[in-house]
């Protein structure tokens, strides 16, 4: 079961990647449909931005599970393993009720777009939850991954010492 | 008072290991709750944040400069740089400033022009007699331009939050990024002369440039069409990091052949990683921003700063200090994140131009990235070369202080920065 928690991870982690390469070829599209066949493409900026939105969340669970999410470590890599288990199902529950908030209220505005029919407002006028969806998909994914983690957490696994992560 | 205990809750947070991007999304949440708000706005800020054109931006340059990593093209770089000025004194510190720099005009990461210039320049300027704790300094703080010199991933964050132009950051950049290349150029060869400790290489032939300078053509050339693209209104920033990533992969896979499918699948997957990382710490420095302006937050600090501070001067002075003292602790993103909201209503009273003030923001992160105990570019140097930290950070303290010397003259002169985007 845990196995299977982490290839979806890992699937979703991939998809989002090449989402990401797909974004670089729409707007590419874009400038080259503007200076070489004069006509701007309606489409291109608002599909992007819905590929961001998903792309964005699905990889949530990926990046926990690999371990990528920055933190603060000067004061958990100075305490035993008691203590790093106990740091480590802190984040984990705490990233646990959080994704639960997110999804539970990710699908209520969601449902709500459908039933109202609220649309983007631009040329292509997309429905809304095409992209809203991607709240519950990607922190359900996030839930599902921080409890696979917290089962392996009770089952004895110790949280490694963690080297400085930056984003930049 | 609710102020003080808000941000003693983050710190707390914040220690306990919990990532940053929970941290500050967990506790907007909280504070949502008890204010007997809809969670509802949860949902609503996790979308619209993402919602965002200019943000792509992120991801398109991380591609675009993962793809040139990967393809080897620090290595050309360096090897063009030296043909020209490794008989110089101290050339090989020259030619890694320079290559540093020119890797900052194709990078928006100060790690990543690090540890690409790092992996050919360190081992060349140990064989060559440099002292290694020289080295080391050197090439954390010559990083550091990656994300000074446009594009840069901060000044993309910067402009989002604060609603300024990426353009107008991108270009104010430039004047800094090159004056600061130039000082650390200037320390080398002082630094150099006087210790002596190097040995000169023999002066290049004219035919061993002309090879390695045409390999490193057309990297350079990428980096000026981005910036002058931009500049002049071609395409905006996230469209120009587009073109960029196709130009990339054009350059590294049929002009320079040194892209293969499996580099390129790793260019992919690490762009993915380093952008979800950033954008979920956005996403969750959003909630949390949303949440204190409920609480007036930004708005008290914004009136304590102006019934104490009244000068331009004397803001920027104490903004600098806390934000050294947070680059003690923090990771440079996340400083970003938690300060930018809270300061930007002070900045109008004052009368502080909001883009200078972007730039001497990036030249604090700048320095925070090299600063003890948690200087990430430190942690960078010290695994590419397989030193002792102690060593990498008695090399950086000169250049630290060069950097603040370098900050207090675009204090005094803001058109240093200011130059390009408005009176060119």
């Amino acid at each position: 079961m845990l196995k299977r928690i982490d290839r979806l991870s890992d699937a979703a982690g991939r998809l989002s990647a090449w989402l990401f390469v797909v974004i670089g070829a729409m707007i590419c599209y874009e400038v080259v449909a503007r200076y070489v066949f004069l006509s701007p493409t309606i489409w291109a900026e608002e599909l992007s931005r819905l590929v961001q939105i998903w792309a964005g969340y699905l990889a949530a669970a990926y990046v926990l599970r690999e371990r990528h999410m920055i933190r603060i470590t000067a004061i958990t890599d100075r305490l035993g393993p008691r203590g790093r288990r106990l740091a480590e199902a802190f984040s984990l529950l705490w990233i646990v009720v959080f994704c639960g908030y997110a999804v539970w209220w990710g699908m209520e505005i969601a449902i709500d777009s459908i039933v109202v029919g609220r649309a983007d407002s631009t040329m292509l006028a997309l429905p809304l939850w095409f992209s809203e969806f991607s709240i519950p998909v990607g922190f359900g994914l996030l839930l599902l991954q921080a409890v696979a983690e917290l089962v392996r957490l009770a089952t004895g696994a110790v949280p490694p010492v963690s080297a400085g992560e930056t984003t930049v | 008072m609710s102020t003080i205990l808000i941000l003693l809750a983050l710190l707390a947070l914040l220690l306990t290991g919990l990532p940053i991007a929970f941290a500050l999304g967990g506790l907007g949440l909280i504070l949502l709750l008890i204010n007997d708000l809809s969670p509802i706005m949860l949902a609503q800020g996790l979308h619209s944040v993402l919602d965002n054109f200019i943000l792509l931006a992120v991801p398109l340059f991380l591609l675009m400069s993962n793809v040139l990593l990967k393809g080897g093209v620090g290595r050309d770089l360096f090897a063009a740089v030296q043909s020209w000025v490794g008989h110089w004194p101290g050339g090989l510190a020259v030619a890694t400033i320079v290559s540093c720099a020119i890797f900052a005009a194709i990078s928006g990461s100060s790690v990543a022009t690090a540890a690409t210039i790092g992996t050919v320049a360190i081992p060349e300027m140990i064989k060559r007699g440099y002292r290694p704790h020289f080295v080391y300094g050197l090439l954390a703080a010559g990083g550091t331009l990656g994300i000074l010199i446009p594009p840069s991933i901060p000044m993309i964050v910067f402009g989002v939050v604060a609603e300024e132009s990426i353009v107008s950051l991108f270009l104010a950049g430039i004047g800094p990024g090159l004056l600061l290349a130039l000082v650390f150029v200037l320390y080398s060869i002082l630094y150099a002369k006087f210790s002596g400790a190097f040995t000169p290489l023999p002066k290049a032939s004219g035919g061993e440039r002309l090879r390695a300078t045409l390999r490193a053509i057309p990297t350079f050339t990428l980096a000026l069409v981005i910036i002058l693209g931009i500049y002049l209104g071609v395409f905006t920033p996230t469209e120009a990091a587009a073109v960029g990533f196709a130009a990339a992969l054009i350059l590294t896979v049929f002009v320079l052949r040194s892209l293969s499918w499996s580099d390129f699948v790793d260019a992919v997957v690490d762009s993915m990683r380093t952008t979800v990382t950033i954008l979920l710490i956005l996403a969750g420095a959003k909630i949390f921003a949303k949440a204190i302006t409920l609480f007036r937050i930004p708005q008290d600090i914004s009136q304590f700063i102006a019934a104490n501070i009244d000068q331009a001067g004397m803001f920027i002075l104490v903004v600098c200090l806390v934000l050294l003292v947070m680059g003690f602790f923090l990771e440079a993103l996340s400083m970003l994140l938690i300060m930018v909201p809270v300061l930007q209503p002070s900045l109008a009273s004052l009368g502080i131009d909001p883009i200078w003030f972007g730039i001497i923001f990036v030249i604090m992160i700048e320095c925070a990235l090299i600063t003890p105990p948690v200087g990430l570019n430190l942690f960078v140097i010290q695994a590419v070369a397989q030193a002792r930290l102690s060593e990498v950070v008695r090399g950086v303290w000169p250049l630290i202080l060069l950097m603040i010397g370098t900050l207090l003259a675009i204090y005094f002169v803001p058109d240093i920065a200011l130059y390009i985007p408005f009176k060119l």
